[in-house]
């Protein structure tokens, strides 16, 4: 909960923001602001209106100015209405243009970091950071600058104003307005950190939301709604005392206005009084002054949300430049290029932990030649997949090298490595979208009838046929109405649909039935010609077509060899387990 | 449900809070009064028609005096509002959650969970903005009558003038309002999405990565995105265009005074305190205005809210929303360890949250005599065409057949005794998107038994599961507990009678031991023994923190096969009568999974299996075989019969031979 600290947002982080996603609004801007600037002249000509209406009417000036003064006044409120509706509707599309641009640069940010992120974070938490942060900077873009830069001017417009009519009321003024702002600012210091910590528990709510809603099927089925609902009151319970802190917070920051307000009509009061009985000014001027000093609240409560929007866009800019700064620990390489066709490996002394004291790897070494088929055999956890993520680089080994073709895989742009490998896991991970979205990945280059034609030739011909809308046809995200096994095809039907020089089958067939699997057999040895492959199971026959053997315990190469060879030598592991099989099958 | 409805249960909630609330913020919004008389009387006396001899110091200290006093108030009205919005909020939350996990599991939501977010999110604060402001609709009238009390005496047909325009603003923003409600709905309709793209996108990083769909997945994003911008902006200036017109009153309503007294004050029977006061009360008038003009906007965007919330209960009524359930949010209250258990777990304990039970489905009970409306509403939302409305169009058809009221089962349900047999009769369900399911399946269920069920994918094995349990609604068909009809398998298919493990299994970011209880208690050792069965032991061993090991977001930092024995032991640790898996073995190795099924074997002692498998030693040790084909059972019998008289087992058998 780094949250927690006292954060100091320095101005530096505020300017780079504005650069970066405000310059290049600034036509709309410029326009803005000249909306703007008009605002403020019709709202400082108008108490000059009320002033004249009250003179001339307490010395009996002419009826027809009079009514003439009162028609100006209120065209120019109309007028006035007129243009701030637009100014709003300016702004507000300046700040969702700038917040969606940050949105989108935030996911892709976020979409490019390694798995260990991933791992420690909810997709409910990274909404709230993605979507709630940057909304909760959305007023900050669209209206800070300029409400505060509109707001100053309105604010010493009133004051020149105040001193042409008398010094004595122009200072006091001004010193009211310095120390309501001093103030203003001074008591937003205690609401930040309690708006960060609001917003830092209600992430864990969603985030926590969001899992439950993943896994009705196993909360219901087990009867464990009431856990459920118990976690759900102890998150509750624990957010009420934030939620009304952070609300105290608001009031504190009200409240001060109302105070410094009635403060500064008071101290109006006395001033125009005394000017008034020493006949220094006119009761238009007392009214002019009580009009201005009222409408001094305007600028000053405007800068006061201001600054609470601030508040809130304080705690979000500092979420968002930490998730900005979290760097990926893959650094993607210079651009080595990677020959095509079928990819030799080299696994050069690879030591690789997801922690730093453990090793999941222990100097792994191997190679294989280009088109070579390696079986990957070994229990639950002894590092089978590990190798495919490195392989990915969703990590990178602490010692060694991976080189694929000859080209240390750091080299290569990561866009390239994982064009030229291909990946098919057990997860099941279907997206929303339709079919065509599914298979390509919003890939609009691959043509339709390319697509039918790997679904018929996996096997899934009979489910696209029942498809009402063809690849048109809607998938829920997580399955669905999509059987596990059927999700499992639609995953090998996407690497079917690209050229990777290697092919790694992680469990990729684990969910499917023999006969499914021996169907699809011929699709995938044509897939696998002219491709170096690997297949990581734990089940003997998915092994079958491999030209040769690893098999790995604890992270470590126990034994490698030609699967025939292996196959007839009655010492190996490879005939031990082949021979657990055959038990396996008699029992 | 009609919106004025929902406000009006939610506030009966907690009407005592509510009422507090109310009080203190009619006195906020009347403070101002004081204020605005010492202002006339500056003015008064300065022009010499001073009638309070209090003299220039006094009227300054009353103001501060006046300033503070509603300083306080405002304090303690903030502290009142947050305690009854949150629990109103949380109120919404609660009982929508409870009801998701009372659904047919596998299709709880019709939504993607991150679109079920933004609904959990921005429709319940909008409500929760909506009932907050109520308030202030009676706040405004009390200060309304005072300030007009106070006005009609010093000038009446001003005061008419000048109040007059202000109803008529109302009224017309209140008919303007009904427009709004549309940008209103698409706007929340591409929010939903993008936090449904947000939501993909980092719950599929591994697949887009593999794929290098960065680039592609962002610009799908980006698009959605702008979508969401051009809604956004139509909404923004309907509301803005209103707003404006409630804030600009003042001004125009000042201009009216100006007009109105201009004859007046020149002949000195309108005084410049007077205008003083009419133009400060002005303020806070329009003030007030906006902000009930304020709580209609809510209260539309609120039958927005209200109808989308609804759409999550998948056609349940609105009502469920607002029951009244507690929120234990006392400064000593703890929740219950297995709190609001809901329907299912209360019948095994007859004690206090049993009776509630039976209440909240009593209530339900009388809900069904509102059948037939729901029904047709629910065709109504079909006529309209969406997938989702045709789905919940043919649920309100199936729930209109006569069906045994609920409450009425409560009690006979209970004494169903342990299982002796278990019989499905005409199963059937079609997924709505492609038409695909089971149809008119079959099966009995001896106790003790170990019934495997095998076939292709996609014939519909994991279906027949989740309709067995309960876990989809059924189109047609029943099923028999003992020979007796169970009403809603749903909430009867439960620990103690029966436990399930999934083929993906959900795990969530908590501690191993917590994934695996899920609330349970540890009696007898019973963690152990689920650890051992599901040969999780030696995994475990190997975790520095052993069963109190956070395993990260859907259990991620797990491989495949864990995960999937951690479900294993989920679902042993229930103790169960009927255990369901399915496809339990697909991510082990050989020999974990030789350990795995000998365990199990040994251990279910009397427990009844219902397995979905294609393995060989599953498929040997059957009592009973079932072979699904295309949704239908193609055969069933023992292995040696099935050996002889399917071709498709016989490819299915002989497929697991390569095994050796």
């Amino acid at each position: 909960m780094s949250e927690k600290r006292r954060f100091q947002t320095s101005l530096k982080q505020y300017y780079d923001l504005l650069r970066r996603y405000l310059l290049p609004q600034r036509k709309t801007l410029i326009g803005l602001t000249i909306l703007l600037l008009m605002t403020i002249a019709l709202q400082l000509v108008n108490p000059q209106i009320i002033r004249y209406f009250i003179d001339h009417a307490q010395s009996g000036g002419a009826m027809t100015s009079l009514i003439y003064a009162a028609l100006v006044f209120i065209g120019f409120s109309l007028f006035h209405q007129l243009i701030s509706v637009i100014a709003t509707y300016v702004s507000e599309n300046v700040g969702w243009r700038t917040t969606n641009t940050m949105r989108s640069d935030l996911a892709s940010h976020v979409l490019s970091l390694d798995m260990s992120f991933h791992k420690e974070h909810t997709s409910g938490a990274i909404i709230e950071r993605v979507d709630g942060d940057v909304n909760a900077l959305a007023n900050f873009f669209s209206s800070f600058i300029i409400h505060l830069a509109g707001n100053l001017l309105l604010m010493i417009g009133i004051i020149v104003l105040l001193f042409r009519e008398n010094w004595m009321i122009g200072l006091a003024m001004t010193i009211f307005v310095l120390g309501a702002l001093y103030l203003i600012q001074w008591i937003r210091k205690f609401a930040v950190p309690v708006w960060a910590e609001w917003r830092q528990v209600n992430a864990e709510m969603y985030g926590f939301l969001g899992e439950q809603l993943e896994g009705t099927e196993d909360i219901r089925a087990n009867g464990a709604a009431g856990f459920v609902m118990n976690r759900f009151f102890r998150l509750i319970h624990r957010m009420l005392p934030i939620r009304v802190r952070a609300f105290l917070g608001f009031a504190a920051m009200w409240n001060t206005t109302i105070l410094v307000f009635a403060l500064g009509n008071a101290m109006a009061f006395g001033i125009s009084a005394y000017l008034y009985t020493s006949g220094s000014i006119t009761l238009g001027t007392v009214y002019l002054i009580f009009h201005y000093t009222e409408l001094l609240s305007k600028p000053i409560e405007k800068i006061r949300t201001q600054f609470e929007d601030l508040q809130k866009a304080d705690a979000s800019i500092v979420r968002i430049r930490e998730l900005f700064e979290t760097k990926s620990r893959i650094v993607d390489g210079p651009g080595a290029k990677l020959p095509d066709g079928p990819l030799s490996l080299t696994f050069d002394e690879v030591g690789f932990g997801y922690e730093e004291d453990k090793r999941t790897l222990k100097q792994l070494s191997f190679q294989l030649k280009p088109g070579e088929v390696l079986g990957l055999l070994g229990r639950t956890g002894s590092g089978k997949s590990t190798i495919a993520r490195l392989l990915m680089r969703f990590y990178d080994p602490q010692e060694g090298s991976v080189e694929l073709g000859g080209v240390d895989i750091r080299l290569c742009k990561l866009g390239e490595l994982r064009k030229k490998v291909a990946l098919v896991t057990q997860n099941i991970e279907i997206v929303q979208g339709n079919v065509r979205d599914n298979l390509t990945f919003y890939d609009r280059s691959v043509p339709d009838e390319r697509m039918v034609e790997v679904l018929r030739e996996l096997g899934l011909g009979r489910w696209y046929d029942t498809l009402p809308s063809g690849l048109d046809t809607p998938l829920d995200s997580g399955g669905g109405s999509l059987s596990a096994g059927e999700a499992q095809l639609l995953a090998f039907a996407r690497v079917f649909l690209t050229d990777p020089g290697l092919v790694i089958l992680d469990e990729a067939s684990s969910r499917l039935d023999p006969y499914t699997e021996h169907y699809i057999e011929r699709a995938v040895s044509r897939l696998l010609e002219e491709r170096t492959c690997i297949m990581i199971a734990h089940r003997l026959n998915t092994v079958q077509r491999a030209d040769r053997i690893l098999i790995l315990e604890d992270g470590e190469l126990i034994e490698d060899g030609e699967r025939q060879q292996l196959a007839a030598d009655p010492n190996s592991r490879f005939s031990r387990m082949l021979a657990t099989g055959m038990e396996e099958v008699l029992a | 449900m009609k919106t004025s409805t929902f406000l009006w249960r939610l506030i009966r909630y907690e009407p005592g809070r509510y009422s507090l609330n109310a009080l203190m913020w009619t006195l906020i919004s009347l403070a101002p009064v004081i204020p605005g008389l010492l202002t006339k009387e500056f003015f008064d006396f300065l022009d010499g028609q001073a009638s309070l001899g209090i003299g220039i110091g006094g009227l300054i200290a009353l103001l501060v005096g006046a300033a503070l006093a509603r300083v306080m108030l405002i304090f303690m009205g903030f502290i009142t509002d947050v305690h009854y919005r949150f629990r109103m909020g949380m109120l919404l939350r609660r009982n929508l959650l409870e009801h998701i996990l009372k659904e047919p599991g596998a299709r709880a939501i019709p939504v993607s969970p991150g679109e079920a977010i933004s609904h959990f999110r921005d429709d319940v604060d909008q409500t929760e903005e909506a009932v907050s402001w109520s308030v202030d609709v009676l706040g405004m009238l009390v200060f309304a009558g005072v300030s007009a009390y106070i006005l009609l005496r010093i000038d009446a047909q001003i005061t008419m003038l000048v109040f007059l325009p202000l109803v008529v603003v109302v009224t017309a923003a209140q008919l303007a309002t009904s427009r709004l409600q549309r940008y209103r709905a698409a706007s929340r309709e591409a929010t939903s999405q993008v936090t449904g793209a947000i939501s993909e996108m980092f719950g599929n990083v591994q697949a887009i990565q593999v794929a290098g769909a960065e680039a592609r997945v962002i610009e799908r994003f980006r698009n959605l995105s702008d979508r969401r911008r051009k809604t956004m902006l139509k909404d923004r200036l309907m509301t803005e265009a209103l707003d404006s017109v409630f804030s600009n009153t003042v001004h125009i309503g000042t201009g009216l005074i100006l007009l109105l007294a201009a004859y007046k004050m020149r002949a000195g029977t309108f005084s410049i305190g007077d205008f003083a006061l009419f133009v400060y009360y002005l303020n806070f008038v329009t003030q007030f205005i906006t902000n009930v003009g304020r709580f209609l906007t809510y209260f539309k965007q609120m039958e927005v809210a209200l109808r989308r919330l609804t759409s999550l209960l998948q056609g349940a009524p609105a009502w469920v929303l607002t029951l009244f359930k507690p929120l234990y949010l006392g400064k000593r209250e703890t929740p219950p360890a297995r709190a609001g258990a809901g329907v299912g777990q209360g019948k095994s304990t007859p004690s206090g949250s049993g009776e509630q039970v039976a209440r909240s489905a009593g209530e339900f009970g009388s809900a069904s005599g509102q059948q037939a409306r729901r029904t047709t509403e629910a065709a109504d939302q079909a006529e309209a065409g969406s997938p989702a409305a045709i789905a919940t169009g043919m649920r309100g058809a199936r729930q209109a057949e006569p069906e045994p009221l609920s409450h009425s089962a409560e009690g006979s349900q209970t004494e169903l005794g342990p299982l002796r047999q278990l019989t499905a009769t005409g199963l059937t369900y079609r997924y709505p998107e492609t038409g695909r399911g089971i149809e008119n399946i079959s099966l009995e269920l001896e106790r003790g038994s170990f019934t495997v069920i095998t076939g292709m994918v996609g014939a519909g094995k994991t279906t027949l599961v989740r309709a067995v349990l309960g876990l989809l609604p059924l189109e047609a068909g029943e099923i028999r507990w003992n020979g007796v009809l169970v009403e809603d398998p749903g909430s009867f298919f439960m620990p103690p009678r029966s436990a399930y493990a999934s083929q993906v299994p959900r795990l969530y970011s908590d501690t191993l031991n917590n994934n695996i209880m899920l609330g349970e208690e540890d009696v007898g050792g019973r963690l152990q023994a689920a650890v051992h069965t599901a040969v999780l032991e030696r995994d475990i061993g190997q975790l520095e923190q052993g069963l109190q090991t956070t395993i990260g977001p859907r259990g991620v930092k797990l491989s495949g096969g864990q995960a999937q024995r951690t479900a294993a032991a989920r679902m042993l640790a229930r103790q169960a009568e009927l255990y369901v898996f399915d496809d339990v073995s697909s991510a082990l190795d050989v020999e974990t999974e030789r350990q795995l099924w000998e365990r199990l074997f040994r251990e279910r002692r009397e427990a009844t299996c219902l397995v979905v498998s294609h393995r060989r030693v599953a498929l040997s040790h059957a009592s009973h075989i079932i072979v699904m084909k295309d949704g239908f059972i193609e055969s069933q019998g023992t292995a040696e019969a099935l050996l002889q008289q399917s071709e498709l087992f016989r490819q299915i058998w002989q497929g697991d031979a390569h095994e050796g």
